[in-house]
């Protein structure tokens, strides 16, 4: 389903925009933190409207025990190997933040019902790599690296964990932390030879809840890491300051050529831009700036929390997310140095601006993210993790997680809440549960790399 | 031998040898407990003490404040005494609060980083 030759994925970011759309999608799902002891597990939902079931889950993948609180995932294949005719993209990796196990989920031979294929096992990454808290999974080729932000003792900084194409644990793929005092997200631009890593906290810091008073103590990041990437190691550090409190996710463009990446700063609620000037430098800078926001009941202003960010599959936008607040933005980044707003829905959030979207309480607000390839549907999902969910919404408890669909303009800008879609997790059958990270079976605009 | 009293499960009381962990113990005598990590650091399994005293050195999830009012996390505590806790999500009222809304006192961080009132 992937293409029209060869391995996985697409022969570049213009071919993966003209793929098929997506009838399917899987999203985690999580009862770790909710009082209900079930399970997390893997929700296959149809997006097909043309089926009868649309705008459903269709099937629950529960995953062996409970308490793992599946986070991000990512796929064994992507286009990074597409001119690889032996690989495909079969396997979902879903990494459990607490458990620290890495479940390997086989999407290919029933896409309507994935099921378990392996289990690397958490207590063996800690034994072989020292390694625990694992979020971010990307392939390389046909081989993966996952980050994880602390050692077996969940202290800072981690490291990454290395696994060949069976699943097998290779060990560390890094050679060097350098002096990177925390780890989170990656990306890497494999033309440009580098890898841009950030920084959220110490496992033992940010899995009980966010104690604010942290951050002053330089418990959590406010740096991006560039690394060689060839020869795995980080060479330089952009100290981004208050202007950079808890840099979580970075994106570069899909455009292989391209030096350009953004980073969303959750804290300071700004989207730091990065490049390679023309003399072969790095650079960054502050491109959008979201103001706090009063609240009566706040004795200080709501920062926005930008905890995702999304880049379309042809680079033209740049997507964000204010949690706390409730709004999710687009901006045309053709100039990446100038964005501009072009987009913006409200859904849930503290701010009390849309408090029902299509009929259904929105507990959270937007958080998680995948655009289709053609970048006119984009799903998103409120909860950010269940320790966090807990201090900042606690009726999400009892409300569970909803998702809902926006409609993009890609050709003028503009993006509108879908009115016959919404996804209420707080009917599912075991109770409220709560949505996150979503991918598509046949690549998405979080996971492809072009070698 | 301890007696360990769930007040929030109809006072049901269990008996534990203190060689491992609470949660291991109760989880091994057919209490469902939430948990985690397994390590103290994720705060999942986190009780509720109401009487008794636990050895819960080892914990790194949880703040003074948690700690003062009361919370254990399971995965790693042992008793000290006989113990009665409320458990599960019901005995988190005072364990998640919104940090900007009701801030910490510096005596009130972790351990590691708390700045003790009598030193001020």
């Amino acid at each position: 389903m992937d293409g029209l030759c060869c391995g996985p994925g697409y022969a570049s970011p213009s071919e993966a925009v003209k793929a098929p759309r997506e009838k399917l999608l899987y999203t985690i799902a999580i009862y770790t933190g909710t009082g209900i002891q079930k399970p997390d597990y893997l929700a296959t939902i149809d997006v097909d409207p043309e089926s009868q079931n649309y705008s459903q889950v269709i099937h629950r993948l529960e995953m062996p025990g409970i308490g793992d609180e599946l986070h991000h995932m990512g796929w064994n294949a992507c286009s990074s190997c597409h001119g690889d005719e032996k690989m495909t993209r079969k396997y979902l990796l879903v990494p459990g933040v607490r458990s620290n196990n890495i479940y390997v989920i086989d999407t290919a031979t029933n896409p309507h019902a994935p099921s378990l294929h392996k289990v690397v096992d958490g207590a063996k990454i800690k034994s072989n790599t020292n390694l625990s808290g694992p979020h971010t999974v990307h392939c390389l080729g046909s081989e993966i690296i996952i980050s994880f932000l602390g050692d077996a003792k969940g202290e800072a900084p981690g490291g990454y964990l290395h696994l060949n194409k069976e699943f097998e644990i290779v060990g560390r793929w890094e050679n060097s932390m350098g002096d990177i005092p925390f780890s989170y997200d990656f990306w890497y631009q494999p033309r440009h030879n580098v890898m841009v890593s950030s920084e959220w906290a110490a496992p033992n810091t940010f899995m009980p809840g966010f104690d604010l008073e942290e951050v002053g103590h330089l418990k959590y990041g406010r740096r991006l890491h560039i690394w060689d990437f060839e020869k795995k190691k980080p060479i330089e550090t952009m100290y981004l300051g208050e202007d950079g409190l808890i840099p979580l996710e970075v994106k570069f463009m899909h455009d292989p050529k391209s030096s350009h990446g953004f980073c969303g700063a959750a804290l300071s609620a700004n989207v730091i831009h990065f490049w390679k000037s023309k003399d072969g430098k790095w650079e960054w800078e502050k491109i959008i700036d979201i103001d706090n926001e009063p609240h009566p009941d706040w004795p200080i202003p709501i920062p926005g929390v930008m905890s995702a960010l999304l880049v379309s599959m042809d680079d033209k936008y740049l997507y964000i997310n204010n949690w706390l607040h409730g709004d999710m933005r687009q901006y045309n980044i053709s100039d990446p140095h100038n964005p501009v707003l072009t987009g913006q829905i409200w859904m849930g959030g503290l701010l009390g601006k849309a408090p029902f979207v299509n009929g259904v309480k929105v507990a959270g607000g937007p958080q998680m993210y995948q655009l289709s390839l053609d970048g006119k549907r984009m799903y998103v999902t409120t909860s950010l993790f269940s320790t966090w969910d807990n201090q900042f919404y606690p009726e999400i408890r009892t409300e569970g997680g909803v998702m809902v669909m926006i409609d993009c303009d890609v050709d003028n800008g503009g993006m509108k809440i879908n009115k016959d879609f919404i996804l209420d997790f707080g009917k599912e059958p075991n109770g409220p549960s709560r949505c996150h990270e979503s991918r598509y079976p046949g690549g998405d605009c979080t996971s492809d790399i072009w070698l | 031998m301890n007696k360990i009293t769930i007040a929030n499960r109809n006072n049901t009381i269990f008996e534990v040898k203190g060689t491992k962990p609470l949660l291991s113990e109760l989880r091994s005598q057919g209490l469902d407990l939430p948990y985690g990590c397994q390590y103290g650091g994720c705060i999942t399994c986190a009780a509720k003490l109401i009487n008794g005293e636990v050895d819960q050195r080892s914990q790194v999830a949880l703040n003074n404040r948690q700690i003062n009012n009361g919370y254990v996390i399971l995965c790693v505590a042992r008793a000290k005494t006989d113990c009665t806790f409320d458990i599960g999500v019901e005995s988190h009222d005072k364990l998640y609060r919104n940090p900007f809304i009701d801030p910490l006192e510096p005596h009130e961080l972790k351990s590691n980083i708390a700045i003790l009132k009598d030193n001020n």
